[in-house]
């Protein structure tokens, strides 16, 4: 979905040049026209109902076959023509109230949203947690996301890089809002599951307990199905439970929002492991007809360097994680060294630390710019004393008698390489030199296990030993076996899988009742259109997005609490406050240009509205040069820009931010707002030469009629 | 002053209001904005019995305009062969300026299209050598329309002259 034009957009555009060129004669298919436009306006202002689209087939239908010229015969054919082409982009229209492309402008998704990997409605939900609606929000994120506590704590965030506020300041927390929404209402008891559609009759299995897996059990188990969920280890939760470590993620919070899912009726079975405990044929004659493979990518890559199965204090770090989680606390070593620069390295590291390693050094082949870990993960876990070496690379791992001794690496310098934009680390020559250690650790990416796949004849794989799974359908080359999770993209993140959990359950849905499956991706649904919030240009511009307090720096070392402490309430819903409302205002300049180009008033600085070249942006400055003539608002096409006049005031406000505001002038005869004096100072100023009519005095368009019309009576 | 005559002979005017409706219907105006107007006066008691006047309102197009003045974008324009003032739709940005400068309530908002609106003689009909919407339809033929004579444009800028005066000797 990523077409500049929309077909809705396009039709209507097309419908009102034939109604606008008066070619159209024929009085009876001139209104079937105008009715045609005005049901598609619907659709392109998100008001359509499921009867929209077969009323507008049968007014098109008519003008072709009543067609008395040929336009109108072209004209019904052209509406017919568009519905056939693209009709799951109308249909889109109606079910989501996003236009993807933008073109329908009240339809415009926000940019949080459409970078979600769940497509959850962030611009709702977080609008919903700034009026105090926790429990409504989290039923808006779990129509999307089945565990938002869970990514509350530990999403990647997409949503917070693409957030437009990032351009003025910083982006608005959305991450943790969603904790905290979480975790109130689940306290206040608040937190409920939707009502799920009766029972229909038909199993599916899933293969995993991760957030994949238990994504489309959610979403099948709502839509009726009976999911059984079978996994190899004790408990649920998969990567975010065994990958994960628990000063980020407490167990708790995985296990209330699996049980959840278990309140909703999804079995699960533990100690079960695919291939070995349990087969698809066995599973198939119980029942199961559909089989989502949600393994998960739990098989580390090996250093491939020397010494490494010397050694029995070399881990990999997704192994030693594992075991942590499961309550093997065991300290690798006192001097432990992490390789590799990602999250899992990270989180492997400051695991050492917590078990009582005295010191531990991560080692990363490039420089800190190129760590994929999460910045703040970084910084933490270097508060905590984690030692980072970059320019490093592992050779080899040297030790005497079967004990470790330490790590032998080569500098390294990063090399431009073609067609790509990352740097290449090159070891420098007669470089190598001996970090001390007596344990390493790897943590250098992870594959898909595929053992207990094997006997899967037919399952195809992509070159990179991933699952081949179609990623709209979440298909797999057997039919009734869908995948999900890194089992299909490799190691990726909780909201990708969520995301694809999502799209399965509604692929194997679609299987079950035999309806083709779609081809594009399905495009992020808009909850709601929540009311903005009013606040001065001055608490728009000033809040700050807060500090995250952490636990202290001993604690930290020492225990596996929970790092980051949350905000407290004030702060969570002053923060949704500082969303832009990018659902509703759709950033297209016209206001800025008009006040700046048309005007010449130039009252608007919104220079985040420009991604490419962003100047200041500033709220507060509207103020000083606005004269309120509301040429701004009347050109703004999704109504984010309004102007009213309430108690004697003309008030301009953009998504509820009041940029200006000024009492008005009454007309001196009725009494009727005029406009304020800054506006009639602008309309006096530019009618001087005129005459001095306007400055002596202040009618309204309606007194001024009156009082010519009866200086106009003749004598009687 | 355009070259053009539109009067209304109040003695016969019964205030009936096709003019206004044929004229909104002709710019295919929604609720609210009128830019042709019969505005009542009156009652007075003439000769001991009540009598109304019927004063049609609609644009002066003054030799010197304030809507044109007061116009930032150049959307209010005088046109130059033969003095229609107009508003140019596709350059009008809806800061009501226009509205707010004329004395007469000229110019009208559309809250439909967000844009000022207001009386330009049907100039799209004047252009094809038809008289203007209001015109064709009064009931009692008091309204007429043309070119222009001498004597027309004296009483016209009297009138003119007569109604700015009134205005100014009002002031507060």
């Amino acid at each position: 979905m990523t077409e500049k034009t929309c077909p809705v957009a396009q039709l209507i555009q097309d419908l009102e040049q034939v109604l606008a060129s008066g070619r159209l004669h024929d009085a009876k298919n001139h209104r079937r026209s105008e009715e045609i436009r005005a049901l598609l306006d619907d659709v392109a202002w998100g008001r359509a109902g499921q009867e929209h689209l077969p009323a507008i087939r049968q007014l098109a239908e008519e003008m072709c076959q009543e067609a008395a010229s040929d336009v109108g015969d072209e004209t019904g054919g052209r509406v017919l023509q568009a519905l056939s082409d693209a009709e799951e982009v109308f249909q889109s229209h109606i079910d989501t109230h996003n236009c993807a492309s933008g073109a329908c402008v009240r339809l415009a998704p926000a940019p949080c949203q459409m970078t979600c990997p769940a497509g959850i409605d962030v611009p709702t939900y977080v609008s919903l947690i700034g009026e105090g609606r926790d429990a409504e929000a989290i039923e808006v994120i779990r129509k999307d996301n089945p565990f938002p506590w869970v990514c509350g704590l530990v999403c990647t965030r997409p949503c917070e890089f693409m957030c437009v506020r990032g351009r003025i300041d910083k982006p608005v927390s959305i991450k943790f809002l969603k904790a905290f929404a979480a975790e109130r209402a689940l306290s206040w008891g608040q937190y409920k599951n939707p009502s799920k559609a009766p029972d229909n009759g038909q199993s599916v299995c899933i293969v995993g307990a991760g957030p994949g897996g238990m994504s489309a059990a959610y979403y099948l188990a709502l839509k009726g199905y009976r999911v059984r969920v079978i996994e190899a280890q004790p408990s649920a939760g998969g990567m975010i439970l065994l990958g994960i470590p628990r000063y980020r993620l407490p167990r708790e919070v995985i296990d209330r929002e699996v049980a959840m899912l278990q309140d909703l009726g999804v079995e699960f079975v533990f100690n079960t492991r695919l291939g070995e405990d349990v087969s698809l044929g066995a599973l198939r004659e119980e029942g199961f007809a559909a089989f989502l493979l949600a393994i998960g990518a739990h098989k580390a890559y090996r250093l491939g360097i020397a010494g490494e199965d010397d050694y029995p204090q070399v881990l990999d770090a997704i192994t030693f994680l594992r075991a942590v989680a499961l309550g093997k606390r065991q300290v690798p070593g006192k001097k432990v060294i992490v390789i590799g620069g990602g999250n899992v390295a990270i989180d492997a590291a400051r695991t050492s630390l917590r078990l009582g390693a005295e010191s531990v050094i991560l080692a990363y082949r490039r420089t800190r710019h190129e760590m994929p870990a999460d910045e703040e993960e970084v910084e933490q876990a270097e508060e905590e004393g984690v030692e980072m070496r970059f320019l490093t690379i592992p050779e080899a791992i040297v030790g005497r008698d079967n004990v470790l001794e330490g790590l032998r690496c080569l500098r390294a310098e990063l090399v431009a390489q073609e067609g790509s934009k990352r740097m290449r680390p090159v070891p420098v020559k007669d470089s190598d030199f001996v970090i001390e250690a007596d344990a390493v650790i790897s943590a250098i990416g992870q594959q898909v296990d595929s053992a207990g796949l094997t006997p899967l004849e037919g399952l195809d794989w992509t070159r990179r030993s991933t699952i081949d799974a179609n990623m709209v359908s979440m298909e797999t080359s057997l039919p009734g076996v869908f995948a999900v999770g890194d089992a299909v993209t490799g190691p990726a993140t909780v909201i990708e899988a969520i995301g694809a959990g999502k799209r399965a359950a509604e692929g194997i849905d679609r299987y079950f009742h035999g309806i083709p499956q779609p081809k594009m991706p399905p495009v992020p649904v808009r909850r709601g259109r929540i009311q903005c919030k009013t606040l001065t240009a001055t608490q728009k511009m000033a809040a700050k997005r807060p500090e995250m307090p952490l636990l202290n720096i001993d604690r930290r070392r020492t225990t596996f609490q929970q790092v980051e402490l949350g905000y407290a309430e004030p702060d969570v819903r002053d923060e949704a406050g500082r969303c832009l409302r990018c659902d509703i205002c759709l950033r297209c300049g016209k206001c800025v240009e008009i006040c700046r180009d048309k005007m010449g008033v130039n009252a608007l600085e919104m220079g985040y509205f420009d991604f490419d070249h962003p100047v200041e942006t500033d709220f507060r400055m509207t103020a000083e040069r606005c004269i309120l003539c509301g040429a701004c608002a009347a050109n703004c096409p999704t109504g984010a820009m309004q102007i009213e006049d309430r108690d004697g005031e003309r008030i301009l406000s953009l998504c509820g931010t009041v940029l200006n505001r000024e009492s008005l002038t009454e007309c001196a005869v009725c009494g009727t707002p005029m406009g304020p004096f800054r506006y009639l100072e602008y309309v006096r100023k530019r009618t001087k030469g005129v005459g001095p009519l306007v400055e002596s005095r202040l009618v309204c368009e309606t007194c001024g009629r009156k009082t010519a019309a009866r200086a106009m009576q003749p004598e009687q | 002053m355009s070259k053009y005559y539109l009067f209304q002979d109040t003695k016969k005017c019964i205030g009936c209001n096709t003019c206004t409706i044929q004229c909104k219907s002709n710019k295919n105006l929604p609720l609210g904005p009128k830019i042709s107007q019969i505005i009542p006066v009156g009652p007075k008691m003439v000769g001991g019995l009540p009598r109304a006047t019927y004063v049609f309102m609609p644009c002066f197009h003054c030799e010197d305009p304030w809507c044109v003045a007061a116009c930032p974008t150049g959307a209010m324009q005088k046109r130059a062969k033969d003095g229609i003032v107009f508003v140019d739709h596709n350059l009008c940005v809806g800061c009501k300026a226009c509205i707010t400068a004329c004395p007469w309530g000229a110019p009208q908002w559309n809250p439909e299209t967000g844009k000022a609106v207001k009386c330009d003689y049907c100039k799209d009909r004047v252009d094809q050598g038809l008289k203007p919407a209001c015109v064709t339809v009064c009931t009692t033929h008091c309204l007429q329309f043309g070119q222009e004579v001498d004597e027309i444009v004296n009483v016209r800028k009297r009138r003119h002259a007569e109604a700015v005066a009134a205005l100014d000797s009002n002031a507060p």
